[in-house]
């Protein structure tokens, strides 16, 4: 088959979009099958559900979509949500500053970011200084932080969980009439994250990295920087995520991000981004994103326990990256 | 029926290519009993080719073979050990992390009763193996404790074990200490004196005239000279070598040489491969670097880019000098490196054409936040296309490993070239390109010496340094070990300065 074909412009364009997101009809026909059959689906009260449980998945999945795009992974994103979660709760409902949300709230979202930004980067270092594989360097991180916030809850607090948060905070879970909040923020970090990797030079960097360091490094690009810096992108993701999470749950808690890590993953991979490597980009990982919370949030209406949507996740995940290896499969032939 | 004076083995017309391009032209080849056969040619003369059709690694595309008088053709190396042919590579092919015992049987555990590997038998045999050969090791020592020269050792053994009747033998004294090899010979006359024949390959003629009984010269995939070595003069061995008719074109470009150095090495070192290097690079001057495998050009090289640290020395660019250098740091002051492996190390193969182009030049064109200006990108991949005559009929979207080799590495020129350095190293620009492609390359380097540029241009091929150079050195052993000019260009000067110049 000759990829340079000349077809009318429309196939064309959609033969493109179809190859580039397989994605994306898969969403599209969820969506209108939940619409049809799953009660209370297609509710205003639903739906904004779906878009709350959507923003901080699409923040978390959108930092760690960088790092799968260097062919590495980081599962210490899901105990930053629980550190951040309850020391940021503890700033607005317990420390001496919690009289004044004024100051306790900024001071919190600041310092729920600061461990995302910490975290990152000793996982960076990790990588690029110590050599280990991303794998076991923020496998490390994820224990030792998990750990970290088990323990400063049952400190501070004496249980997993802080409560008593200002009201205002509340906003940034999109309490109420604020519900499009989370959204924007959400939606805004995906825009970032989606000009940095494909407008700047930084994102040509990232892609270069992810194919193959010896060229990039030999071709002048910064290959450890490069790394560092996407590592610390998907710790402060992380943070900004456990803000609207902890915001929208009203608690600050150790158990936050549990059930997390593997929606996220599921929706980087199931998005279309590339576990080798150089190839996706968030623009699928928020389709993803979609869809991963359509199926959460379908199955839970529908009273399908956890543990079955967990099953589904798991199967996802390999049909996708079976699609992509035969589609993969499919560009080589043509080469 | 066979006699004992008949060939072991004999190959006959064999033919061999690779992507069109025919690498051994229907070879006819002997192999006596108990003899030790040389076989010597320059770097890519298909030495290496040969002996993997006759270890089983590659397929042949025609001729025949036959062994003791029966036809041998075999599938893959285990078909290969099974009718009694040896290989002992460049690389020992042992597994580091294994121990003695493992390596000599690993592809055939004796198993007991039940099915499981006989943990006794092995020893109990590879105690046999290793008083039979009396090799200095236990049974269950590890390969990573043991030196080059007994591994070695280890890998005769494994062979004999096999009942190795040809043993192959590709450049083994490359890693062994002088005693080592001392020991080797004698194992090898060893093996001679049990009958067993042996194929030597190796560039060290030296050692080829003391341990082999006939010699054969390989030159561009053809025989060109079986005899005695009684027979052979050194001098005669490296005429045969090379003795290559200069039909290859090449670019003629009127340039000048300048003045100014742009580039100098002075007493670079770096590890076992690079010793005390010094050497100058003229503006629009073209200089060679000739040396046989493993002489140290591409660490060489490597070490100038700033890609391995510089352990001694000093690099002055632009009458800078630098004691440590990294790519990015060579790249500001206006270098390119064109590397040898440019699958690897040139581009990124499944990313498009337009990706790999700027992959260099990017961060000169972006505006004040970091923004790549892709119109300025696009405009000046379409000018790198069209001054190098890339063939790609999208570059946005065709991938660079839908190209022909010749335009891939037109791809990485034109990577470099965008971000206008003044001082090349080329490591084998033309390797893996076909013949018009090569013709073009050799007119892009032309042209960049015209324009000013100082190229360092690393190459095996001695006709292709002589028609595109100005100046030739030579390495080896890590050392540059001679010099030549172009008025005084010679291939049997050059190729004897790189088989035996003193290092």
């Amino acid at each position: 088959m000759d990829p340079n074909r000349v077809d009318t412009p429309l196939k064309n364009k959609i033969i493109g979009v179809l190859r580039d997101m397989p994605i994306l009809p898969l969403l599209i026909i969820s969506f209108v099958l939940a619409a049809c059959f799953v009660p209370h689906f297609f509710t205003l009260y639903n739906l904004k559900n779906y878009l709350l449980q959507s923003a901080d998945l699409l923040i978390i999945s959108c930092g760690l979509t960088f790092v799968v795009l260097n062919g590495g992974i980081d599962f210490s994103v899901t105990s930053v949500m629980a550190l951040g979660s309850v020391v940021g709760a503890y700033i607005m409902a317990l420390s001496p500053l919690a009289a004044t949300p004024a100051v306790s709230i900024p001071v919190a979202i600041l310092v729920m970011m600061g461990i995302g930004v910490l975290v990152g980067f000793v996982n960076g270092l990790s990588v690029v200084k110590l050599k280990m594989p991303s794998f076991v360097a923020t496998l490390a991180t994820q224990l030792i932080v998990l750990g970290l916030a088990v323990q400063f809850a049952s400190t501070v607090s004496g249980t997993s969980s802080i409560s008593g948060l200002p009201e205002a905070f509340f906003i940034l879970g999109g309490e109420g009439k604020f519900f499009l909040v989370p959204v924007v923020i959400a939606f805004s970090m995906w825009l970032f994250s989606h000009w940095l990797l494909t407008r700047t030079l930084f994102g040509k960097r990232v892609y270069a990295v992810g194919v193959n360091p010896l060229t990039s490094f030999i071709s002048g690009i910064p290959v450890k920087k490069t790394i560092l810096t996407l590592m610390v992108i998907s710790g402060l993701f992380a943070g900004v995520a456990c803000v609207i999470a902890t915001a929208r749950n009203q608690v600050g808690m150790s158990s936050l991000g549990d059930k997390m890590f593997l929606t996220t993953i599921a929706s980087v991979i199931v998005g279309g981004t590339s576990t080798a490597g150089g190839f996706g980009g968030v623009n699928k990982t928020l389709l993803g994103v979609l869809f991963i919370t359509l199926l959460n949030n379908a199955m839970n209406l529908l009273g399908v326990g956890w543990y079955i949507i967990m099953i589904t996740l798991g199967g996802l995940i390999i049909a996708s990256a079976m699609t992509s290896y035969l589609l993969n499969r499919q560009r080589g032939n043509n080469a | 029926m066979t006699t004992l004076s008949d060939p072991l083995l004999k190959i006959s017309q064999v033919r061999k290519s690779f992507t069109g391009v025919q690498v051994l032209h229907g070879l006819n080849f002997d192999l006596k009993r108990g003899e030790v056969l040389g076989l010597v040619g320059e770097n890519g003369a298909g030495k290496s080719t040969l002996m993997n059709i006759v270890g089983g690694v590659l397929p042949m595309d025609s001729g025949t073979m036959e062994l003791a008088g029966e036809s041998y053709l075999p599938l893959s190396p285990l078909c290969a050990t099974e009718r009694g042919v040896a290989f002992v590579h460049q690389e020992l092919n042992l597994f580091t992390n294994l121990s003695v015992a493992e390596n000599l049987f690993i592809d055939g555990f004796p198993k007991n009763r039940f099915g499981a590997i006989d943990r006794k038998e092995i020893s109990r045999r590879t105690r046999e193996c290793i008083d039979q050969f009396s090799l200095p090791v236990e049974p269950d020592t590890e390969i990573e404790a043991l030196s080059a020269g007994i591994r070695q050792m280890v890998e005769i053994a494994k062979g004999l074990l096999k009942n190795a009747r040809i043993m192959i033998f590709d450049e083994p004294t490359t890693s062994l200490s002088k005693r080592e090899k001392e020991d080797l010979f004698k194992n090898i006359e060893d093996l001679r004196a049990k009958g067993i024949s042996i194929i030597y390959i190796s560039h060290i003629l030296e050692d080829v005239f003391r341990v082999c009984d006939r010699i054969t010269v390989l030159r561009d995939g053809r025989i060109i000279e079986t005899k005695a070595t009684s027979k052979f003069s050194e001098k005669e061995l490296i005429k045969c070598m090379v003795g290559r008719e200069m039909t290859q074109v090449f670019p003629t470009i009127q340039k000048e040489i300048g003045k100014t150095v742009l580039l100098e090495a002075k007493n670079v070192s770096s590890g076992s491969r690079v010793k005390g290097i010094s050497l100058q690079l003229i503006e629009g001057e073209i200089v060679g670097m000739y040396g046989l495998m493993g002489a140290g050009r591409t660490d060489l090289a490597q070490v100038m880019f700033g890609v391995e640290p510089m352990e001694e020395g000093e690099i002055v660019i632009h009458s800078c000098p630098h004691k440590r250098l990294n790519p990015r740091m060579c790249i500001n002051e206006g270098m390119a490196f064109i590397t040898e492996d440019r699958r690897q190390e040139g581009l990124l193969m499944t990313k498009p054409v337009g990706e790999n182009l700027g992959l260099v030049k990017l961060p000169h064109l972006l505006n004040r936040f970091g923004v790549v200006k892709s119109e300025e990108l696009d405009r000046e991949n379409r000018k790198a296309i069209e001054d190098l005559r890339i063939k790609v009929t999208d570059y946005q979207h065709q991938l660079a490993n839908t190209l022909s080799g010749g335009n891939q590495q037109k791809i990485v020129f034109g990577k470099w070239v965008m971000n206008r350095p003044k001082i090349f190293i080329l490591d084998e620009p033309t390797r893996g390109v076909d013949v018009g492609a090569k013709f073009e390359i050799y007119s892009i380097i032309a042209n960049l010496a015209k324009q000013g540029s100082a190229v360092l241009l690393i190459s095996s091929e001695i006709e292709e340094l002589i028609g595109t150079c100005d100046r030739i050195m030579v390495m080896r052993n890590g050392r540059i070990v001679g010099q030549s000019l172009k008025a005084e260009f010679d291939q049997e000067k050059i190729l004897e300065m790189a088989l035996q110049g003193e290092s």
